[in-house]
């Protein structure tokens, strides 16, 4: 009786055990201080939405997490590992189980949609085959609805394709962990509301945990399972959606009129 | 108190210098990006050869056309291969073909790099496993290091060429005469030092273009910029360059 509770207060614990971990990070640019101090963890299979200002700081946060920009003090743990002080190879290995969408998608202009899906299969897995590369291109793509683009180049795709041309490369990788910079922005409400159920829908069949940048609320309420309000550098506030909606702070209630 | 433009000027240089001291640093370790070294090798070559070609076929026809009443002049049109060919193989033919790649190459390299760097394109390359200076920036300067000499040689054989038929067109030279002459002429120590200097132009074109694109403000207007400023100071620094080789190359007596 007493073994088997304790297997079960260990999965437990495995589940709760935070997948990304920021202890007071800091991050100014020259005199512009953007994060202060932020301290937030991200749970096994949770999806935390970013909320915040233009300016505030959201795109400097996850891009300190993947390890674009180095933070001035402070800890992030990714995954077990500290990504200040990671070597490149160490970074590369944490990399390929991190999926990150950029703002503004960053697919590679001098190549073909299919190129762009293919960059970083080759790069992160090197000893993959070429009919096993060609497999995940196509099921990516499906996955976001694009089958039929994959030899277009990405001049051609109009701003919602390429939000989701990016979205497919952003997961091909399979990863753990996705970071969204603003998924939905640029779309319209109804394929908005698409990517937002199409994420919500990934990270339930592959269990993957997620932070999320967006001001869209629909996408919010359709992907959050809490929300991380960032005010003056500072994790401001944590909760769910209906709490901060109903919050008397001033500050917070600016966001959801 | 300096002006200010002097220390924008100096501390500009250090940037650079520090650049392309990364380059050395980085671009022969592995992992070797061979493939797009090739690719870019084919892009510089195959973008700037037919401009070349042209420009130095023309030259070589004017220059012949230029200088031969001041040898008719002196009575001794006999020389006109002689220094129409020295003139063009140590001198024109290796910095017309330097400046028509700082134009092309040089600004192609800054405003491609610079859009990858403003649409955060760079950004994705080393969230994908992948160094963006190794993969993008030390394939591009090897790549115009090696193919501007390539270019350069080219170059040297086409103006040439324009040099004959320049010859022909007022006086007669016979096809083998003319290359009998100009081979005479040409010693190796007028060949080899300028095929030296192109390795060095076209390492200075590859690195200002990349630095300057690798470098890129914010914004579309960013991008504009650092394809302008890479065609300017590189087009500028071919000729400072070319400066120091002369001088060397005397120095060393062995012109
Ligand atoms: N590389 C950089 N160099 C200097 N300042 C930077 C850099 N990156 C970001 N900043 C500054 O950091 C602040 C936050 O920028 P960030 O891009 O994170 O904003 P954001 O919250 O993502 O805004 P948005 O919603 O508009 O995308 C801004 O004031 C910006 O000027
Ligand atoms: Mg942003």
């Amino acid at each position: 009786m007493i073994a088997k509770t304790e297997i079960v207060e260990s999965t437990k614990q495995s589940l709760d055990v935070p997948v990304i971990q920021l202890k007071s990070v800091s991050k100014s640019f020259g005199n512009n201080s953007v994060l202060r101090d932020f301290t937030f963890d991200l749970k096994k299979g949770e999806n935390v939405v970013v909320l915040g200002k233009s300016g505030s700081g959201k795109s400097v946060l996850i891009k300190c997490i993947i390890g674009l920009i180095k933070p001035d003090t402070g800890t992030i743990n990714v995954l077990g590992k500290n990504i200040p002080e990671l070597s490149n190879e160490e970074l590369d290995r944490i990399r390929a189980k991190v999926g990150f969408l950029f703002q503004s998608n960053a697919l590679y202009d001098s190549m073909s949609v299919r190129e762009n899906l293919e960059f970083p299969l080759r790069r992160h897995k090197a000893k993959m085959t070429k009919p096993q590369i060609d497999e995940l291109v196509v099921e990516a793509l499906t996955n976001v609805g694009l089958a039929h683009t994959i030899d277009m180049r990405t001049s051609e795709l109009s701003g919602g394709m390429k939000k989701r041309i990016a979205l497919a490369r952003t997961l091909i990788l399979k990863p753990e962990i996705i970071l969204y910079d603003e998924p939905t922005t640029g779309l319209d409400p109804i394929t908005g509301k698409e990517i937002s159920k199409l994420m919500r829908e990934l990270a339930k069949t592959y269990n993957t945990s997620s932070i999320i940048i967006s001001h869209d609320l629909n996408c919010v309420k359709i992907v959050a399972d809490s929300i991380v309000m960032l005010i003056e550098g500072k994790c401001y506030a944590q909760a769910k959606y209906e709490e901060l909606e109903r919050s008397t702070d001033k500050k917070i209630q600016e966001f959801f009129i | 108190m300096l002006p200010r433009i002097f220390t924008t000027f100096l501390s500009e240089t250090g940037d650079i210098a520090r650049f392309a001291g990364r380059f050395f640093k980085e671009a022969f370790k592995p992992r070797y990006e061979f493939a797009e070294f090739l690719r870019q090798c084919f892009f510089i070559g195959y973008k700037s050869l037919p401009l070349v070609a042209i420009t130095a076929f023309i030259m070589g026809l004017v220059i012949t056309i230029q200088s031969r009443p001041t040898l008719v002049e002196f009575g001794a049109e006999a020389w006109l291969p002689k220094m129409v060919s020295v003139s063009l193989v140590r001198e024109i033919a290796p910095v017309i073909t330097a400046l028509i790649c700082a134009g092309k190459i040089g600004s192609g390299i800054g405003a491609e790099l610079g859009s990858m760097k403003v649409t955060e394109q760079i950004d994705a390359m080393e969230v994908s496993g992948t160094n963006p200076f190794k993969y993008l920036v030390a394939t591009r300067i090897m790549a115009a290091t090696l193919t501007i000499p390539i270019l350069a040689v080219l170059a040297d054989s086409v103006s040439l060429y324009g040099g004959y038929l320049g010859a022909n067109i007022r006086g007669v030279v016979s096809w083998d005469l003319y290359w009998n002459q100009v081979f005479d002429t040409l010693a190796f120590s007028d060949v080899i030092p300028s095929i030296i200097k192109t390795f060095f132009f076209g390492f200075a074109i590859g690195t200002i273009g990349c630095y300057k694109g690798y470098n890129s403000n914010k914004g579309t207007e960013g991008v504009g910029r650092s394809a302008n400023s890479a065609v300017v100071i590189s087009s500028l620094l071919v000729f400072v360059l070319d400066l120091l080789a002369v001088q060397i190359i005397d120095l060393l007596s062995l012109t």
